[in-house]
């Protein structure tokens, strides 16, 4: 390699990192450009098919933005009164919630006392319950700034989106163009499958939600248990998070079957609907859709995980596991590379 | 319908051939045109004399075109290495290539010359159809040279957008396989003649 030739493959290098460095200190531009870019990808193959050779390109792009917009948001204004309406008559139901806990806890510090002679100094429901009411207050007295927020995204998500479509052939070209020749193939190899696990995984883990969702929420209607749109969502939403999120997805449904007349009944009801929408997603869905796409060790996820949810929260857990898909991909590659030039 | 048909077939019934004027599209007719003063080949041009590709229409070549990367290397510039991962298949736009093989174990020199590549001419088909290429010899430029490369993914985006392309695409590629494979057995043959004189001889 020439000293021009090293020069430019520096200046790609620094570029590159550059940008990253600018995603990571700019999240309020960051987030919604990679909602957007998700909501691409996962529309691409649709917008392809129904604007390839179409002379009315530019209208098509504009009305698939439009129809995005309107399918992510508009659900989410419409079930903002009933959520709210839930969200309420639970924390009505907050302090009969510490009631039946701590009642709870004190016959099994009776019990440890009368079987072991030990004594339990420790109150965790108080403290559980006082978190809660903290965050609870917390999170009202933010909600205008979360609304501000989601007015941002409703702004700037279609803004991208549309930009992604138009301009995306373009970009991707000039992005191209800047790679240096020694790294070029590779690059642009991985890149673009990248590109493609990152779109169907997102897509895959959609369908797997959807799906887990609306069995548990017919479930849970089936048996009559509260809540079952809310409980459904909430399994739907936690389930897009490998191995801890069926855990994190029953809690609340736990929660709300100790308020109800017959406990035990209601747990064994919906721990029953809860273990057979799982099952549904283990035999059925998650063979046929997600596993192909990721092939990660299972402690290799949850540490994962555990990065994604340091670097960047909720998001950063949804989105760590294609991202360690692919480092995989790359390592692969460059090994495969050092073995034959070793 | 081919768009050449279809644009025929809107003029022999007098009407307009599209509502809207499709500037990138004048503007690669005006390229491709023989009329156009340009000095400088077209893509169009370019593909039009590549004898493999001849089965083309020129909308077809247009969309081809569309795929391409265009690359550009210095004089001895590494383009691959021998036992590399094989993407993509290049066309010679402008310059000249060497096609160096038997690379030695420890990397050091470039290997025994094979064969000076001109323009027009190919290589590196191999990599856009195997699934697990590996560069069978190191090719580097022989002077400042302009390559238009065509990788795998955009062959398989060529094939969801444009499948009849995509496929004509793969039939020449494939044609351009038998040859070489064609080649390669008209020297095997001739190589065991040799052997079998030789054995005789001895």
């Amino acid at each position: 390699m020439n000293r021009n030739q090293k020069i430019k493959l520096y200046m790609f290098v620094f570029l590159f990192a550059s940008v990253v460095l600018f995603a990571f200190m700019f999240p309020r531009l960051t987030l919604p450009f990679g909602f957007a870019y998700i909501i691409y990808l996962m529309t691409k193959p649709l917008t392809l098919r129904l604007t390839t050779g179409s002379k009315r390109q530019r209208l098509g792009y504009f009305l698939m933005v439009l129809a995005g917009t309107a399918f992510l948001f508009f659900p989410f204004f419409a079930t903002l009164y009933n959520v709210e309406t839930d969200f309420s008559g639970f924390s009505v139901q907050l302090s009969e919630l510490q009631r039946i806990l701590q009642d709870k806890f004190f016959a099994f510090k009776v019990k440890v006392f009368e079987k072991y002679g030990m004594r339990i100094n420790i109150d965790p429901v108080s403290f559980i319950v006082s978190k809660l009411e903290t965050h609870g207050t917390d999170l009202l007295s933010k909600f205008p700034n979360y609304l501000s927020l989601l007015l941002e995204w409703i702004l700037l998500v279609p803004l991208f989106l549309y930009f992604f479509f138009m301009e995306s052939h373009r970009f991707r070209r000039r992005f191209l163009e800047a790679i240096p020749n020694p790294i070029f193939e590779k690059s642009y190899v991985l890149f673009s499958q990248f590109n493609t696990k990152f779109g169907e995984y997102i897509i895959a883990k959609f369908i797997e939600a959807t799906i887990l969702g609306s069995v548990v929420t017919l479930g849970l209607l089936l048996i009559g248990f509260p809540y079952p749109f809310i409980l459904g969502f909430v399994a739907g939403v936690t389930n897009i998070l490998p191995y801890l999120g069926p855990i994190l997805g029953v809690i609340p449904g736990v929660l709300i079957a100790l308020l109800s007349k017959d406990p035990n009944a209601s747990m064994l009801g919906m721990l029953m609907v809860f273990a057979i929408a799982n099952l549904v997603d283990m035999i059925l869905v998650f063979p046929l859709l997600v596993s192909k796409i990721v092939n990660l060790h299972p402690i290799v996820v949850i540490v994962s995980i555990i990065i994604g949810s340091q670097l960047a929260g909720v998001v950063g857990m949804i989105v760590i596991i294609p991202f360690v898909a692919f480092f995989k991909l790359l390592f692969k590659e460059i090994y495969k590379d050092l073995s034959v030039h070793l | 319908m081919s768009y050449e048909k279809e644009m025929m077939e809107k003029m022999t019934k007098g009407e307009a051939p599209s509502e809207r004027l499709d500037i990138p599209l004048l503007k690669y007719l005006w390229d491709a045109s023989p009329l156009s003063f340009m000095t400088k080949e077209s893509y169009h041009e370019f593909f039009k004399k590549i004898s493999v590709l001849n089965a083309f229409s020129d909308n077809e070549v247009r969309l081809f075109t569309k795929f391409l990367h265009r690359r550009e290397f210095q004089t001895n510039e590494v383009i691959f290495k021998q036992g590399d991962s094989g993407y993509g298949f290049y066309f010679i736009f402008s310059g000249s290539v060497n096609v160096y093989a038997n690379q030695g174990p420890q990397n050091i020199d470039q290997g025994e010359l094979v064969i000076k590549l001109e323009k027009r001419q190919y290589f590196g088909e191999m990599g856009l159809l195997e699934e697990f290429n590996r560069r069978s010899a190191t090719v580097l430029a022989a002077e400042p040279t302009v390559l238009l490369g065509i990788f795998k993914p955009d062959l398989e985006i060529m094939l969801e957008q444009y499948p009849v392309l995509g496929a004509k695409f793969l039939r020449e590629t494939a044609l351009i396989m038998a040859n070489r494979m064609g080649q390669l057995t008209r020297e095997i043959v001739g190589l065991k003649k040799k052997v079998k004189e030789l054995e005789q001889r001895i």
